[in-house]
């Protein structure tokens, strides 16, 4: 169920003609890159010196040090290189405007899609038309999938998608959608109904909140349920319950078809998530978990990871000045000890437009604030893997992106000095095996 | 006004920060060996040691012997550097006490007056490896008072403070909070400037006539307007935009005051006339968090080849002081020489907050202020082993992860 999504690219190709061609797909569909001679990262295995990523078809072929480069091929010198796999930013608001982030007129409202907000066509009415939808910030930060979601101003802010940076047509760009419900727990959401004196207004009413919905969720399951078991002479007769479009999205994520993805970060709304996930047996990903180190060994054993805020500031609310009180004790150590622990987590960046002062602090930025994870204690390899195949994996997309394997989408970055040094940039994305960004000297 | 050890032992236990209890130490002499150590005075030394005794630096260099009795940290393979410096931050605050939004005009406040000793975010500038802070109230009306230079660790409180009159904040811009325009901002300051100056010619007049009559009527906003008219003082200008940036210096062309800008975001745009009339520039912090357009990201390194007096800052808690350090490494990632970054750190930062009489080199006689690293001082992957101030040691990783 997509009309809006067509209607949307419609209006945008009558007010621009020139984005009609964009509709075109832009891939040659034959073509083959070989990206050679580099420090091949592929993260699913160890680095490999002087390796060749092949690619073809949109997907890639082989990587190895001995690959054979078939005649006709365009050969992409990588020599003195590094090449990882595009990066994976598992929570961003990128590409939704600072106005469509929240929806307050309620504490929950499942039924909205980040989707419908999403606009990765540059900014509005500015500039040259882009050949196709792309979101340069991101794909200069060597970011090629990223995950969108309402934010984090009422408890259930809506269905999120995995979306990729660029692509020959919007529809293209989508990989996953509705990829799970995005929820709220704790201060920031009772802050936002306190202040215009309504409920849920404390921490108590957030959560009662959302049982509440939870279990209306499941009242109308059983509803829906019966209707359908009625033989087809009484449905005939009498008319099916009412459709209500947020119960329907809950339902998804009460059957267990997407997860829920609760940012909650003192430990007494991190245990409380933990005890919803565990009552109405949905998949549970929490989000932001400021102290998710405090109760790591609780987290690992009910199987649940951990999208982590940025390493370098824990404040993903996106307040000028941070409400300290609800990021408890930050520790640039968390995602260690979370690996420690056998929790699977990734690192995002939770980005947004901050303040007066400009556009979203985007995921151009996830490999340096990752990087600040390798001195305080992971690895290099660890490091990237929770900005890549980890990402991947607890976004429900890792058949597709995450590593430098064959078979996956020839999303893959190249960059022209260590992956973890400040001073290293990325020089070419490829995404699907397109080269969508190629940096100006 | 001291703290009580008491009370600093307890804060440093409820923050879990394992650091050395400043009651259980007097003031150290220490030796650091084999470092690689930048003075931001103009060297860099290869396998350099530096000797502290009471405090202060006594001797530097590569062929330097250590007193007997001085004990020596082995700091081979390490990165010294000095300490660092925040030109602009709101540590000591109670985050409610930053803005007076109820008035417009309070140069008589004072961060002095409020400065909390022992509230747990000074310890997030240690261990960031920052030493010295200028911490004053916010941009929320146009002037929200004056600022103080502090040190952000040791247990004699009135030490710690280098300068309790650090300048006065002014902030530019629309809706300061009685203020509607730019405009109007910058109106209502030309009007304070011209009544300090009316204010100092009535009491200059009255102690020329011999102080016959009663004195005129203390004002002490327009103390504070004297003070900086006299050069006495100075002005530290939140602002953002180039217009407002134009705007102050065209009032500094009129009154004459010492000015630095800070934040600056747009500095970039009016760098000619900025470096015209030798105006310092506390620049934007560049922070990953505030994510700011590649063109503000080049500023720094554009601005110090134009010749600008440039120091970094975090304004935390908007950018926890702790990263004070990633400022200057985003700045070498868009183009500026390390060195230039270092000293804007430090040395340049000193300069700004006319405190480099005592820190902000490592140079004999100056303040036992450093910080020790585990690799290049400014990628992102290197860490803060220590950081010792006035000789003591106020932060230990080691003994931090260990707990």
């Amino acid at each position: 169920m997509r009309p809006s999504r067509l209607i949307r690219v419609v209006v945008a190709a009558a007010a621009l003609p020139q984005v009609v061609t964009a509709l075109a797909p832009a891939v040659a569909a034959a073509q083959i890159v070989a990206i050679r001679g580099g420090t091949v990262y592929p993260v699913s295995s160890p680095p490999i010196e002087g390796a060749t990523v092949l690619i073809r078809d949109g997907a890639i072929a082989a990587v190895g040090a001995d690959v054979s480069v078939p005649a006709g091929a365009r050969v992409v010198d990588a020599t003195g290189h590094h090449v990882i796999p595009g990066l994976i930013d598992a929570m961003s608001y990128y590409g939704i405007a600072g106005s469509d982030l929240n929806e307050t007129a309620s504490p929950s409202t499942p039924h909205l899609r980040a989707i419908e907000a999403y606009y990765p066509f540059g900014a509005f009415g500015d500039g040259e038309p882009p050949d196709s939808p792309r979101s340069e910030d991101l794909l200069m930060g060597g970011v090629t999938t990223h995950y969108i979601a309402p934010a984090d101003a009422t408890v259930i802010g809506g269905q999120g998608a995995v979306v990729k940076a660029a692509a020959s047509t919007f529809d293209g760009l989508v990989l996953r959608e509705p990829a799970a419900i995005d929820m709220t727990i704790g201060q920031r959401p009772a802050a936002t109904f306190r202040e215009d004196n309504r409920s849920p207004g404390t921490r108590m009413a957030v959560i009662a909140h959302l049982r509440e919905q939870l279990l209306r969720a499941q009242e109308y399951q059983v509803r829906i349920e019966a209707w359908n078991a009625r033989p087809e002479s009484e449905r005939s007769s009498s008319p099916p319950p009412a459709r209500d479009l947020g119960l329907e999205a809950l339902g998804l994520m009460l059957r267990g078809e997407i997860p829920a993805r609760i940012q909650a970060n003192r430990t007494t709304e991190i245990r409380e998530a933990l005890e919803l996930a565990e009552e109405f047996g949905f998949h549970l990903i929490l989000d932001s978990g400021i102290s998710a180190d405090a109760v790591a060994a609780e987290l690992a054993s009910a199987g649940v990871p951990v999208v982590l805020g940025p390493i370098s500031h824990p404040f993903v609310s996106g307040e000028e000045i941070p409400d300290r009180d609800e990021y408890p004790s930050p520790d640039e150590r968390r995602a260690t000890r979370l690996q420690e622990a056998g929790v699977a987590y990734a690192i995002a960046s939770f980005s947004r437009s901050f303040g007066s002062l400009g556009p979203a602090g985007s995921g151009k930025w996830l490999l340096l604030d990752a990087a600040m994870a390798a001195g305080y204690g992971l690895s290099e390899a660890q490091v990237l893997r929770a900005i890549t195949l980890s990402a991947a994996e607890i976004l429900g997309v890792e058949d597709r992106v995450g590593s430098v394997e064959p078979g996956k989408d020839a999303d893959v970055v190249i960059l022209d000095g260590p992956p973890l040094s400040v001073t290293s940039w990325v020089e070419r994305v490829f995404v699907d095996g397109v080269e969508v960004f190629v940096r100006e000297p | 006004m001291r703290t009580s050890a008491a009370s600093l032992t307890l804060v440093a236990a409820l923050t879990l920060h394992v650091l050395v209890d400043p009651s259980t130490v007097t003031a150290q002499d220490i030796a650091l060996s084999g470092a690689t150590i930048h003075t931001a005075a103009g060297q860099i030394l290869e396998g350099a040691t530096i000797v502290v005794r009471e405090g202060k630096i006594t001797a530097l260099g590569t062929d330097v012997s250590v007193p007997d009795g001085v004990s020596i940290f082995d700091a081979s393979g390490k990165t010294v550097i000095p300490g660092m410096l925040d030109n602009h931050s709101h540590i000591g605050f109670d985050i409610r006490d930053v803005n007076e939004r109820s008035t417009t005009f309070t140069p008589r406040y004072r961060a002095i007056d409020v400065l909390s000793p022992d509230e747990r975010y000074w310890y997030d500038a240690v261990d960031g490896g920052v030493t010295t802070i200028v911490t004053g109230p916010g941009s929320g009306s146009v002037s929200s008072g004056q600022s103080a230079v502090v040190k952000t660790w040791g247990d004699d409180w009135e030490a710690r403070i280098l300068d309790p009159s650090g300048g006065l904040k002014i902030a530019m811009g629309a809706k300061r909070p009685h203020t509607g325009t730019s405009m109007a901002t910058t109106a209502l300051l030309r009007e304070r400037f011209i009544q300090a100056g009316e204010y100092q010619a009535q009491k200059d007049a009255w102690t020329e006539g011999g102080e016959e009559g009663p004195a005129p009527a203390v004002n002490l906003d327009l103390e504070v307007l004297a003070d900086i008219l006299r050069g006495d003082n100075r002005v530290r200008a939140h602002v953002h935009s180039a217009h407002d940036i134009l705007s102050l210096l065209r009032l500094k062309d009129e009154f004459g005051f010492n000015l630095t800008l800070h934040h600056a975001t747009e500095a970039y745009k009016v760098a000619d006339e900025i470096a015209a009339r030798e105006v310092p520039v506390v620049g934007v912090p560049l922070f990953i968090r505030i994510g700011l357009v590649e063109e503000v990201m080049r500023a720094p390194a554009y601005l110090v080849e134009k010749g600008i007096l440039f120091a970094f800052h975090t304004d935390d808690p908007v950018v926890m002081s702790k990263h004070q350090r990633y400022n200057a490494a985003l700045a070498i990632r868009y183009g500026m020489a390390p060195d230039d970054a270092l000293q804007a750190l430090t040395i340049n930062a000193a300069r700004i907050a006319q405190v480099d009489d005592r820190v902000g080199s490592l140079e004999v006689g100056k303040d036992g202020d450093f910080v020790v690293i585990d690799g290049p001082w400014y990628e992102l992957t290197s860490r803060i082993d220590r950081v010792y101030v006035d000789g003591r040691l106020a932060y230990d990783r080691e003994a931090e992860e260990d707990r």
